[in-house]
């Protein structure tokens, strides 16, 4: 093995392949965002290059602001109720007195494996403000909390962030399992002789030893949510008005809906800083040292 | 005999792959002579729309004549995506336009810069196509710059605020000419549990047409005349229109979620006679026509005032803009694309007024109707020639970043939360 690591020319034959489609179809669009967000340009002709002025202009764009508080508002959420509820799912399919656990684990799977558009009409639905099930569940509790929770420019995107929460859980839920299962039995063993209850254990054991798992999971989480531009661009248009709008949405609107393709690019090289500082602090805060069981 | 085994298989290998190869030259051979001196059959690429039984019954129509007119064109249709021109521009920006599509105004204004549309001048002399033109919809023949980009088929479609006689007459509700009168419509229907104005407002360009209805009330030119520059948001028309929309959706005139309304959800509270009201083009008079029959109809948009009611009673919204059937500059059959698309163009006109009983096209048609004219068309077709003004739809709009603008900030106008001045204030940014 170490003869073979030595000899750098298998290793970059070897590597070669993966990085050159890494660089074609990842580093050098990412590299073109940034620099043509320093253009106006419309996507066809030459373009004239304008250094910053893109940035400036969207600096002081109110549907800047309202995107970005969105993507945070969306991240947040996805971060919150897909790690959270993953964990309680992980754990209790994990527990070997669950019963049904094959089904269960399958069952929380479900919502991954189908398509963003057959979710979001489904949510529509479900969101309905006449006749959907969530006001329906509101009207026979007798509770008089019927909302249009879609139409509503304050909760709409509360409302599409847990769809996306709901569809993705399955999926944080599956690596969160998997982190659970591989803990070697005798530290919860040695916690129950110690005294310690199911869940306090798991809360002092089983998740502290998950952590490097939470790093990964948190950053698919909020990258995810910062990216968010499917279920809004199903569900409501990014409206009503422009109240569900989040970065990717706005680049979308400004290179294909105004043809500004300079300045949609502002956005996305914005929204590539934003995920990188995002994924940097994440690495740099939790998990650093590598857990060895 | 290995040796002689691996030039046996590479030879078999080779002249597989020519054989691979002549194959495709047979697909192609559509675009060359046939054998035995038979007339050449060119394959165009097409992009139209074809996504429903309306559509398709354009083009099917279209097609077929063109099978009669042209049996040496053979066209290889691409379904017309309903994403902004998005796939169009990206086909546009990889030198990929199909040799025949369907462009609006802004794809046209985007592709004359970029030279990716060829200029059809030229080719509408030779084909007469401007003597066949109605001479009231000859603006959607001209680009601003007065040059022929497209073939027009659809003439100057408008803007119809229609109502269901049968629940006004019911219900004792004058129909609307002030704000004053359309609110006390709107609260006799609600109690009656009826939806006074159904819209499906889940689509932008709708909601930009229900304010140009109001905004047309004080201004006449509309969203048209922000757009062209000749009016500024900031003009007291524009706050006003705003203001009485806000003031309408808070007294009830729309259903609640009325932002996530699609068509079929919309129409069919029209159709099945729980909405008084609906908003849409003139296109949906057969659709209307065909659910409620003679209780359908259309009214005069209600204004502000009786007097400003009267003043611009027919200072319509919507209208044509330049747009049709365009021809790809890269096309290596310019003379032939150029033909097949201002004859798909006299086809869709043609089959419109012959078939789905318009009379609103864009070209004289020579046949007679098969389909006798709706009574709403018949009412229509008398007050065009008194129209004072139009406007456009949002489709038609030339400045983009105003289009996605007033798209967008006209949607929030039916919510709760956004003003009268925000709104003024998001037009004069993208106007900026």
């Amino acid at each position: 093995m170490n003869k073979f690591l030595g000899n750098k020319i298998a290793i970059t034959l070897f590597i070669a392949p993966a990085l050159l489609l890494f660089t074609v179809l990842v580093f050098w669009p990412i590299v073109q965002v940034f620099y043509r967000s320093m253009f106006e340009w419309d996507g066809l002709t030459e373009g004239t290059f304008i250094f910053l002025d893109n940035y400036k202009r969207m600096f002081e764009d109110s549907l800047f602001y309202t995107s970005l508080y969105n993507g945070l508002i969306f991240a947040v959420i996805l971060a919150v109720l897909q790690i959270s509820i993953g964990t309680v799912l992980a754990l209790t399919v994990s527990d070997g007195l669950i019963k049904g656990r094959k089904i269960l684990r399958i069952s929380y799977f479900i919502p991954v494996v189908l398509s963003i558009t057959v979710v979001c009409q489904l949510w529509l639905a479900m969101y309905n403000g006449e006749y959907g099930l969530i006001n329906k569940i509101f009207e026979a509790l007798g509770l008089s909390y019927r909302q249009d929770w879609l139409t509503d420019s304050k909760t709409a995107i509360f409302a599409i962030a847990l769809v996306n929460a709901w569809q993705y859980m399955g999926y944080h839920f599956a690596l969160l399992l998997a982190a659970a299962r591989s803990i070697p039995e005798q530290y919860m063993e040695a916690a129950k002789i110690d005294g310690a209850e199911r869940w306090k254990a798991h809360w002092k054991v089983t998740i502290p030893l998950m952590a490097e798992t939470y790093k990964f999971c948190l950053v698919l989480a909020i990258t995810g949510g910062l990216n968010a531009f499917a279920n809004m661009y199903i569900m409501t248009g990014g409206g009503p008005g422009t109240s569900t709008y989040t970065l990717t949405y706005m680049m979308y609107r400004s290179a294909f809906r105004v043809g500004e393709f300079g300045y949609g690019s502002a956005s996305a090289a914005f929204l590539v800083i934003e995920c990188l500082i995002v994924t940097f602090a994440i690495n740099r805060l939790i998990a650093r040292d590598r857990i060895v069981y | 005999m290995k040796k002689a085994m691996s030039i046996l298989l590479s030879s078999v290998l080779m002249f597989s792959l020519a054989a691979c190869g002549g194959g495709n030259d047979a697909n192609e051979s559509a675009d060359t002579p046939a054998n035995g001196g038979e007339e050449q059959t060119t394959t165009l690429r097409i992009y139209a729309q074809y996504s429903d039984e309306d559509t398709k019954g354009y083009y099917d129509y279209a097609v077929a004549e063109l099978a009669k007119e042209m049996p040496n064109v053979k066209l290889d249709l691409e379904v017309q995506a309903q994403d902004d021109g998005q796939k169009l521009k990206s086909y546009a920006a990889t030198g990929n336009l199909p040799d025949i599509f369907n462009a609006g105004q802004d794809q046209i204004n985007l592709f004359r810069k970029s030279n990716n549309i060829l200029q059809l001048d030229e080719y509408a002399k030779k084909a007469n196509f401007e003597e066949k033109m109605q001479p009231s919809a000859l603006n959607t023949l001209y680009s601003d710059d007065q040059h022929i980009y497209a073939f027009p088929y659809a003439g100057n479609e408008f803007v119809l605020l229609y109502y269901n006689k049968e629940l006004f007459e019911q219900n004792n509700v004058k129909v609307p000419t002030t704000k004053e009168e359309l609110v006390t419509a709107i609260q006799t229907f609600q109690s009656k549990g009826i939806t006074p104005m159904s819209v499906f407002a889940k689509e932008k360009w709708i909601t930009t047409a229900l304010y140009d209805i109001f905004a047309t009330r004080y201004e006449p030119k509309g969203i048209k005349g922000l757009d062209t520059g000749e009016t500024k948001p900031s003009d007291e028309a524009y706050t006003k229109a705003a203001q009485d929309l806000i003031d309408l959706v808070k007294a009830g005139m729309l259903p609640k979620g009325v932002t996530n309304l699609n068509y079929d959800q919309a129409a069919a509270l029209f159709h099945e006679g729980k909405a008084a009201m609906f908003v849409n083009g003139q296109w949906e008079v057969e659709a209307s026509t065909k659910a409620l029959g003679d209780k359908a109809g259309y009214m005069y948009y209600p204004a502000p005032t009786a007097e400003l009611y009267e003043q611009n009673k027919l200072a319509f919204s919507g209208g044509g803009s330049p747009g049709g059937f365009a021809v790809s500059a890269n096309t290596k059959h310019k003379d032939l694309a150029a033909e097949v698309a201002s004859f798909m163009a006299l086809k869709y006109a043609e089959f419109k007024y012959t078939q789905k009983g318009s009379p609103i096209v864009a070209t004289q048609v020579d046949k007679e109707a098969e389909k006798e004219f709706d009574p709403m068309m018949v009412t229509l077709s008398e007050d065009i020639p008194n129209i004072t003004s139009t406007t456009a739809f949002a489709w038609g709009l030339s400045n983009a970043k105003f289009k996605a603008a007033i798209e967008d900030a006209s949607q929030n106008l039916l919510v709760d939360g956004y003003s009268a001045e925000q709104f003024i204030s998001d037009l004069e940014s993208a106007l900026k």
